[in-house]
């Protein structure tokens, strides 16, 4: 059976039936009120449980076996805190921030295909829908920081603004590859292409995409080496600082919940959804139109799916354990001077690979191998340019030049 | 239902555009202007044009609103950014307003219409929003909003290539000049050359 047609049999387009109203409300209740904010819950317990190994220590053990029960006594405490508002706030826009930056973090996840059928929307736009979503967020969080009429809210949320803003740019370039090579914006083709082709992740262009997709989603949802914009040590908690009770919750809600769709999405675009093995649809050619066949696929599908999100995750907190704070003109020139060039060269090589490998239709030996060689053999060459004239630029500049500091000390 | 939901997003959106005119904050005009945006990309929305709406999203709030707020933020005192907008200069505002207005009004109604096809009023392009008859018409109209995308690049390479390709260069002349302006020039007796700029290619230095 044709892979395709299976998808988008399932998928919602057009008609507003009484079973997708109810298949709708599903989502919202289940999914969205309960399951996803339950993820969130355990992934901040799964993040204190990794740190404290990284840092020998043992993390929270005291609420239930194993600390278990800790995420339900942390939300009991956010609730039941008082909500303090400053008296100078804006207090209408000081409600609306954080509520804002949830919004945007959970509509992302409305497009994301878990498994076959399994998508909660399929609109044939998806990725454009993904990007402008999630651009909302540097909406609410700067909002929250100029409402809260507080030096450092202020700082943080411009410095968040500006990296979101920056960091924003190779995101969707990177996407770009994706969708040229699947011919469709839609996030249940592009499965659907990686299902016939294999991996994205698996090409040269593809990987490259997929590392600076990687990089600039960590910069997204502000996390470790990218978290300036709420840097503790510089900006007390940057623009969240005068949050407290739920309002506060709210954004670290969202903050985790960006964390597990940046991992579902990246999933989805690069790693071939929850197919387990990189060259073969395996889970989704077990589909013969029977329930059960359905539901065994599926189960397959979501088992690997949140797998995968698990193993981003956890690079997460890993990457967040083991790295310190970048400096933030380090931070945009990284964006600027090697994540946006490498992107735009990505786009051609991305289009060489389309020529070889993906033009005829279906995926061949011989043209996948010449593909591999000649395309990788590009890619490289073109990673290797990029640091190089870069390398160049900073050896023109003199030495300590990007640290103003040095400079003022020496009368300069 | 349509309808009544259709006067509801036009009647928010009006009140948002005055709010935008009235607010006295600045950034409170901002946030109005942005409910604005929302509620035209809700109009895409009930029109079916699902990938305009997102355009609309991504670009006017994700990317025009964000970098007023930050001009505000940049030009003024945040706390207090309120509206200055004296006597003096309310009056040349509300013409320029007029002519905006009826430069789009004239325009649009006066639009050239591609050879070989009459006036875009008279074109029905997308299948009526009436239910026609069964499976044919879904397939249809599907197909027009999986293709939207499509339809609107290749528009822009080729009937819009002109205006498309002179927004990008008013795009890039206005980048330009904004980073001349933002650029610190070395003071005349400084030996050391260390300009923003330069400071900045020295990032990156770590191998």
């Amino acid at each position: 059976m044709d892979v395709g047609t299976a998808l988008i049999a399932q998928s919602h387009r057009v008609d507003l039936s009484p079973t997708t109203a109810i298949v709708w409300a599903l989502w919202l209740l289940v999914g969205f009120a309960g399951i996803f904010p339950g993820i969130v819950a355990y992934m901040v317990w799964l993040e204190r449980k990794v740190a404290a190994r990284f840092q020998d220590r043992i993390g929270p053990n005291r609420v239930g076996p194993f600390g278990l029960l800790q995420p339900i006594a942390d939300a009991i405490k956010l609730i039941v805190k008082e909500s303090i508002v400053p008296r100078p706030a804006d207090g209408l826009v000081h409600l609306l921030a954080p509520v804002i930056v949830l919004a945007s973090a959970f509509l992302t996840l409305a497009v994301v295909p878990f498994a076959v059928g399994l998508v909660p929307i399929d609109p044939p736009s998806g990725l454009v829908y993904l990007i402008a979503v999630s651009s909302l967020s540097p909406l609410g969080i700067f909002l929250a920081g100029w409402s809260s009429r507080n030096k450092y809210s202020l700082i943080g949320a411009m410095r968040a603004v500006a990296q979101l803003v920056s960091y924003e740019i190779p995101q969707v370039l990177a996407t770009i590859p994706v969708v040229l090579w699947a011919g469709s914006l839609s996030l249940v083709s592009i499965f659907d292409h990686q299902a016939k082709f294999g991996w994205n992740a698996f090409t040269p262009p593809g990987l490259l995409a997929f590392a600076i997709f990687l990089i600039a989603g960590v910069a997204e949802v502000n996390r470790t080496p990218f978290d300036i914009p709420e840097a503790e040590s510089e900006i007390i908690a940057g623009y969240h600082t005068e949050y407290s009770g739920m309002r506060f919750g709210l954004f670290f809600l969202a903050e985790y919940l960006g964390v597990f769709a940046i991992s579902c999405v990246a999933t989805v675009l690069f790693l071939g959804g929850g197919m387990p093995l990189p060259f073969s649809s395996f889970p989704v050619n077990l589909i013969d139109g029977s329930v059960g066949s359905y539901i065994l696929a599926d189960a397959i599908l979501l088992a690997v799916f949140l797998a995968k999100v698990l193993l981003f995750i956890f690079a997460m907190f890993w990457v967040r354990a083991t790295l310190p704070r970048m400096r933030i003109d380090r931070l945009m020139n990284f964006a600027w001077k090697y994540l946006v060039p490498l992107c735009v060269l990505n786009i051609l090589f991305a289009a060489a690979w389309f020529e070889v490998v993906v033009r005829p239709g279906r995926i061949e030996a011989g043209r996948w191998a010449v593909g591999m060689i000649g395309v990788g053999l590009l890619t490289a060459a073109g990673v290797q340019l990029v640091f190089w004239a870069n390398r160049k630029l900073a050896a023109a500049a003199p030495i300590d030049a990007d640290w103003p500091a040095v400079g003022a000390a020496r009368g300069g | 239902m349509a309808r009544s939901l259709f006067l509801a997003i036009a009647a928010l959106g009006l009140l948002a555009a005055l709010g935008t005119v009235l607010a006295r904050n600045l950034v409170r005009a901002a946030l109005h202007l942005v409910a604005f945006f929302f509620c035209v990309a809700c109009l895409f929305v009930m029109l079916e044009a699902e990938f305009l709406a997102a355009v609309q999203v991504l670009i006017y709030i994700g990317a025009v609103a964000i970098l007023l707020m930050f001009g505000i933020m940049l030009t003024r005192n945040a706390a207090t950014a309120e509206a200055d907008l004296s006597g003096g200069w309310r009056v040349p505002g509300v013409i320029a307003g007029l002519c905006v207005f009826a430069a789009l009004a004239f325009g649009i109604n006066n639009a050239v219409s591609p050879s070989g096809s009459g006036a875009w009023s008279a074109i029905v392009a997308r299948p009526a929003l009436e239910p026609a008859e069964g499976v044919a018409w879904k397939a249809e109209r599907s197909r027009a909003i999986d293709d939207m995308p499509r339809v609107v690049g290749e528009q822009f390479m080729t009937r819009y290539a002109l205006a498309f390709e002179l927004a990008g260069l008013l795009l890039t002349a206005a980048l330009v000049g904004a980073v001349a302006l933002a650029r610190e020039e070395p003071a005349p007796g400084d030996s050391e050359p260390a300009t923003a700029v330069e400071a900045e290619a020295a990032v990156g230095t770590t191998p």
